[in-house]
């Protein structure tokens, strides 16, 4: 199934990923199309329209899409963990309303992130507040919401009855504005944009839960999600640095042979590998987690989107070195990773944050650092 | 099925136990006396799910479910009277 999925957007996907991220555009009806057909959130279960694919095969999908474009692997990961924060936080009713849209061809987007409350998300000040006649009103920004440009329906985390929520914002919403972020750096066509949210009325019965919840438990429920998905397509990172590497240093001669066979590039190649091999080993040891219902499933996604996102901002250095010249014009698959990867050691949790978290993991069982059992 | 409150809180104390290395009583604050992160938190829901076979998803996230053993108690109890 997650063969067959990925063999669909390959085929969509084609040749034309260089393009979008020299225009920073995707094609807008391919996202609508991919989402109609569930691949966007593809954990979705089929009662709700979905590929009903467990992490790990959710997962090699991700990476497979990752492999062709780090752009529209991340318009995944925005669709995927709004699907699984409606999942985890919407009631029963929400879910079947809301999961059924996201597999309909509607695009979401996920705001955590605002001016003052980058890794401190605890600073967070957009408030959903209760606006009298079955509304409620949000008010806040945010920033750097990936898809955000494309999405039909934003889902805004903020403040709500004395603890935290994600409320549904149809884009349309009168007080929305989307801010395109003008030039980033990498996964350039993903539509990262910023959030005006003036006074913004949407139905009460779009806060998902309907209750104030604990924020910490509400922000590790949907980045665990993210952080799945950014591990898995980190892989996909590697795995095109890895093959493009390959490919060029077993083409090309210098000194009279190939340029495999000088061992400097071979301990490049080596370590490319190695980082691949470890990335992908990380990320199957947390999608294990996830399917299996194992209590440390927070913990893993955390060490796989640390493991995963250093392995490929390394490994997509080594592969531009290894191309060379040949690699350096933006589009062409080597100098993609290199941009999109340092990036990836930035968003759901900077490497420090990872570090810190698994670090309060590992003192918490003082005396017992684990395998497992 | 029917589940009586005594093995479930005995259940989750144990697994406290296991994870943080002391005992707690039955009604001891667990939030209170700062001896849970975000990511033990999002642990304990995991593991009440995966052992008493439950979904704990949108209101029933709410603190004041997991405070508590016996508030955990009460919850897994509820969730598993609406499942039958
Ligand atoms: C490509 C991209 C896509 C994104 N998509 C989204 C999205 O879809 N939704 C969303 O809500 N947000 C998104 N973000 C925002 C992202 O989550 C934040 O950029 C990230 O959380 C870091 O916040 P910051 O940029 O404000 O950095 P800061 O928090 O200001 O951190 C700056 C530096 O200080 C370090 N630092 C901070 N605190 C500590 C500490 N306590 N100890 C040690 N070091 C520390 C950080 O690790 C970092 O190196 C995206 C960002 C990027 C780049």
């Amino acid at each position: 199934m997650s063969d067959d999925l990925a063999g669909l957007v390959a085929d969509r996907v084609g040749d034309r990923a260089a393009g979008w991220d020299v225009a920073g555009e995707l094609p807008r009806d391919l996202l609508a199309e991919l989402g109609a057909l569930g691949v966007l959130c593809a954990q979705v279960g089929v009662e709700h329209g979905g590929a009903g694919l467990d992490s790990r095969a959710n997962g090699e999908l991700t990476a497979a899409v990752g492999e062709l474009c780090g752009s529209l692997r991340s318009v995944m990961t925005s669709q995927g963990m709004a699907a699984w924060a409606i999942r985890r936080l919407g009631t029963a009713g929400q879910r079947d309303h809301f999961l059924r849209r996201l597999t309909s061809g509607e695009l979401a987007a996920v705001g955590f992130s605002e001016p003052g409350a980058g890794s401190d998300l605890a600073a967070m000040a957009t408030t959903i507040t209760d606006g009298g006649s079955g509304d409620v009103v949000v008010r806040g920004r945010k920033v750097w919401v990936t898809a955000a440009h494309y999405a039909d329906l934003l889902l805004v985390f903020g403040g709500y009855r004395g603890g935290a929520t994600a409320v549904v914002v149809p884009a349309d919403t009168p007080g929305v504005r989307v801010e395109r972020v003008p030039h980033p750096s990498g996964c350039r066509a993903a539509g990262h944009a910023g959030l005006v949210l003036d006074h913004v009325r949407v139905p009460a019965d779009h806060v998902l839960g309907g209750v104030g919840l604990p924020l910490p438990l509400v922000v590790t429920a949907a980045l665990t999600y993210g952080r799945m998905s950014v591990a898995w397509g980190c892989v996909g990172i590697l795995r095109a640095c890895l093959a493009a590497a390959v490919e060029h240093t077993g083409g090309r001669e210098q000194f009279g042979i190939p340029l495999a066979g000088h061992q400097l590039v071979g301990r490049l190649l080596a370590e490319l590998y190695v980082g691949e091999q470890i990335a992908t080993r990380a990320c199957e040891h947390a999608s294990a987690s996830w399917d299996g219902g194992a209590p440390e499933v927070a913990t893993d996604a955390v060490q796989a989107k640390y493991v995963a996102s250093r392995a490929a901002a390394a490994g997509a250095s080594h592969a531009v070195q290894l191309l060379a010249s040949a690699a350096a014009c933006d589009g062409h698959v080597v100098a993609r990773a290199y941009r999109d990867a340092k990036l990836m050691e930035i968003i759901e949790g900077t490497t420090e944050i990872c570090q810190l978290l698994l670090a309060e993991h590992v003192r918490g069982r003082a005396g017992t650092v684990r395998g497992r059992p | 099925m029917t589940t009586t409150s005594e093995p479930v809180a005995e259940q989750v104390q144990a697994f406290l136990t296991e994870r943080t290395r002391q005992t707690w009583a039955r009604d001891t604050d667990l939030f209170a006396v700062g001896g849970v992160s975000s990511m033990f938190a999002m642990e304990l829901v995991v593991h009440l799910e995966s052992t008493f076979d439950i979904v704990i998803a949108g209101p029933d996230l709410a603190l004041d479910n997991f405070r508590t053993v016996d508030g955990m108690t009460a919850l897994v109890l509820r969730l598993r009277e609406a499942e039958q």
